[in-house]
């Protein structure tokens, strides 16, 4: 045997021993299954679930660990790893197309290290992250999406008629697009937070001062914004066909790309006008309030 | 010729074709025909493979900052990201958009592929008067938006039935953001806050198509 | 749809962004890069099988367009252009690294043959309608990295046999003989994945 075809021997080999010893079937019915990974940093983690849940929490320094539990056998959880713990995947495979939703149904409770890059997608399981910082990119068709207690975080959402729900983000990047799911942020700060959505109502509560551009863009669900007297914004609000309503006490000013009309449009600046909020409808209905 | 003499020269062949005697070989050999219609399924799945995944916005926001060390970018530039109103710079609505045109991941599906067509089409001939080639083919291209619809609608209920009336009465509601969004470009051609809300359209329906699809492959 | 034509932003043509980006215009520079930074992410990420590294090459890629835009003439699609660039970044860099990325062994060595491939029931066991794109994206990261790359430029990005001799500075032949290789490997981890599920069920 030369060199070469050795060395492919053994890294077939290798790899075998990698894939067999990588996916992990559980044994039984309504058990639960627990695993740590120490993850490089800059690594990834990714869950993929159908039903159930996925909550995520912070870990101690670089662990990721995965807590399954299924509720019957007719559901698979498969963790992988790559050699070298640059990503981290749990899977749920439903065997039977016949199983009902609380048979197929997983729950993921998984502490992750902050600062790395965590995907979750999921059909009807809700999503919730809690007090760890990092790069999120979830998406989900029916199952709530909740992100809470972040500095400095990438958040990206995906919804089709989840519920999103955003509170106490600081330096926030983030970007959501829901179907016709609610987007409802609370004390949501940063360089950009972009929302739109086609029917689904969008909330704004907090002071987005501070230099940050805020997009809030939806076809017929309705835009609600509510700032402090504090709030230091450049506001401008268009819809076509629907309502804007004003009750913040801005000055109003001139805008560049339209001529303000009463009850369609509206531009205005508080204080220094820091941040930049752009609101904008087909004929969902607008409206700026003070809190 | 044998299978070892067919399979020697396969890595020349296997995209061109051989000559007489490996053709012939190759009809009469069903081991060596196995290999090489694996092999060619491999080449062929793998066209399909579309970009699926987007960088984190860290990438970007290093070439900014390398950009401004550099000094090849102002300081009175760098910002882009957080920069004022949107409607006001084409260039970050584009980079909203670019988002959403990219992310139009339909793995190849033909639904997919003609959905692209009809976006690219579409943003082609945003402007308001069209010359009749362009109308022909907007409406070609809703056609095939339509029959794109239906099988997407098709796939949803094979792959995940509880799922299809969510994802039938989303599309009704998208395809009449982007009816009513068309419209509105049409009237106001220079409105660039319109076109914006073109491209969130587009970009909403693009998300459904790759969603449907992402859950598909589940 | 010509290059003059498509837009990539409300109101603004690739054509136009080229332009303003060869004067500097840090805006239209950044609409490009959204408009393309999935596809060349995508590319590093294929060829690299690595997401920190498709980052760090991503963002090398883009500072050479950056840097080199004002050499873009014209000659092909710019997006051609662009990901001709994104390769030539990745390929420089991993030689940079001192290659333990691509092992030089396993990208020159000569086509040693393994004999022809017999398969038992070859019939009952051809790959055909049994591989999803998971798989593949996933057998794909698996392979050593020369074949990867071969087999990402060529079956995935579409480059021929001769663009790919040039950039990697290999002969033709070694590109197909590597490409070859990468397919058989391929198949052999699609249906080790497959035969393991079966096992599990």
């Amino acid at each position: 045997m030369n060199r070469h075809h050795l060395k492919t021997a053994l890294g077939v080999v290798a790899l075998s021993a990698t894939l067999l010893g990588s996916t992990l079937a559980l044994p039984l019915p309504n058990d639960t299954r627990k695993q740590t990974f120490n993850l490089a940093p800059g690594g990834s983690v990714s869950i993929v679930n159908g039903g159930g849940s996925v909550t995520l929490h912070p870990s101690t320094g670089r662990q990721v660990v995965i807590t399954a539990t299924r509720y019957s056998d007719k559901v698979e959880i498969d963790f992988t790893n790559t050699p070298e713990a640059r990503r981290v995947e749990a899977r749920t495979h439903v065997l039977s197309a016949k199983s009902t939703s609380d048979e197929s149904r997983v729950d993921y409770d998984v502490a992750v290290p902050a600062g790395i890059s965590i995907v979750v997608n999921t059909s009807t399981a809700p999503i919730t992250i809690e007090n760890v910082d990092g790069d999120f990119s979830f998406s989900s068709d029916a199952g709530q999406i909740t992100v809470r207690n972040a500095a400095n975080s990438f958040v990206h959402v995906h919804s089709l008629t989840a519920p999103v729900s955003l509170s106490n983000l600081t330096g926030v990047h983030a970007e959501i697009m829901s179907s016709g799911g609610s987007v409802q942020m609370v004390s949501v700060t940063g360089p950009k937070v972009k929302v739109s959505t086609t029917s689904g109502d969008i909330t704004y509560q907090g002071d987005c001062s501070g230099g940050g551009a805020y997009s809030l863009v939806t076809h017929s669900g309705a835009i609600n914004v509510t700032l402090p007297e504090t709030a230091s914004v450049d506001l401008s609000a268009q819809s076509v066909s629907g309502s804007v309503i004003n009750d913040f006490p801005f000055r109003e000013r001139s805008h560049n790309t339209f001529v303000p009309t009463p009850g369609r449009s509206f531009a205005g600046t508080s204080h220094s006008g820091s941040s930049s909020v752009e609101l904008q409808s087909f004929s969902g209905r607008i409206r700026v309030k003070q809190q | 010729m044998n299978c070892q003499k067919y399979q020697e020269n396969l890595p020349h062949t296997i995209d061109s074709g051989g000559n007489a005697e490996e053709e012939a070989h190759l009809q009469s050999c069903t081991e060596c025909a196995s290999v090489v219609q694996d092999l060619k399924y491999i080449a062929n799945q793998a066209k399909l493979l579309l970009p699926m995944h987007d960088p984190s916005p860290r990438v970007w926001q290093n070439i900014q900052s390398s950009l401004r060390n550099e000094g090849l970018i102002s300081e009175g530039r760098t910002s882009l990201m957080a920069q004022k109103t949107i409607s006001q710079v084409p260039s970050s609505s584009s980079k909203a958009f670019s988002a959403r045109a990219k992310s139009w991941t339909p793995l190849g599906w033909a639904i997919g592929l003609a959905a692209v067509v009809l976006l690219g089409v579409v943003l082609v001939n945003y402007h308001p008067t069209p010359t009749q080639p362009e109308v022909a083919q907007n409406s070609a291209a809703g056609q095939a938006q339509v029959v794109a619809d239906q099988e997407l609608i098709g796939q949803v209920s094979k792959q995940q039935p509880a799922m299809r009336a969510t994802y039938e009465d989303s599309l009704k509601s998208v395809n009449a953001y982007i009816v009513d969004a068309k419209k509105t470009v049409e009237d106001n051609p220079e409105d660039s806050a319109a076109q914006r809300q073109l491209m969130d359209a587009y970009d909403q329906k693009a998300m459904l198509y790759e969603m449907a699809t992402v859950r598909s492959l589940q | 749809m010509t290059q003059a034509k498509k837009l990539i932003a409300p109101g603004l043509t690739e054509a136009e962004a080229i332009e303003r980006a060869k004067s500097g215009d840090a805006e239209a520079f950044e609409a490009l890069y959204a408009f393309h930074k999935r596809r060349v992410y995508s590319l590093c990420l294929r060829m690299t099988g690595n997401t920190a590294q498709a980052e760090d090459f991503t963002q090398d890629a883009f500072m050479q367009l950056y840097r080199k835009i004002g050499t873009f003439r014209g000659e092909s699609a710019f997006s051609t252009w662009l990901h001709r660039m994104a390769v030539n970044v990745v390929l420089m860099q991993l030689r940079k690294k001192g290659l333990p990325e691509i092992s030089l062994d396993e990208m020159l060595e000569p086509l040693h043959e393994d004999g022809p491939r017999r398969d038992i029931g070859a019939r009952d066991n051809v790959l055909a309608g049994s591989v999803d794109r998971v798989n593949l994206e996933r057998a794909i990261a698996d392979l050593p990295p020369g074949y990867r790359i071969v087999f990402t430029l060529h079956d995935v990005e579409g480059y021929e046999h001769n663009e790919i001799a040039e950039m990697m500075g290999c002969s033709i032949g070694n590109s197909k003989s590597q490409l070859h290789k990468a397919r058989l490997k391929l198949r052999d981890l699609l249906k080790l994945r497959r035969a393991e599920k079966a096992n599990r069920r």
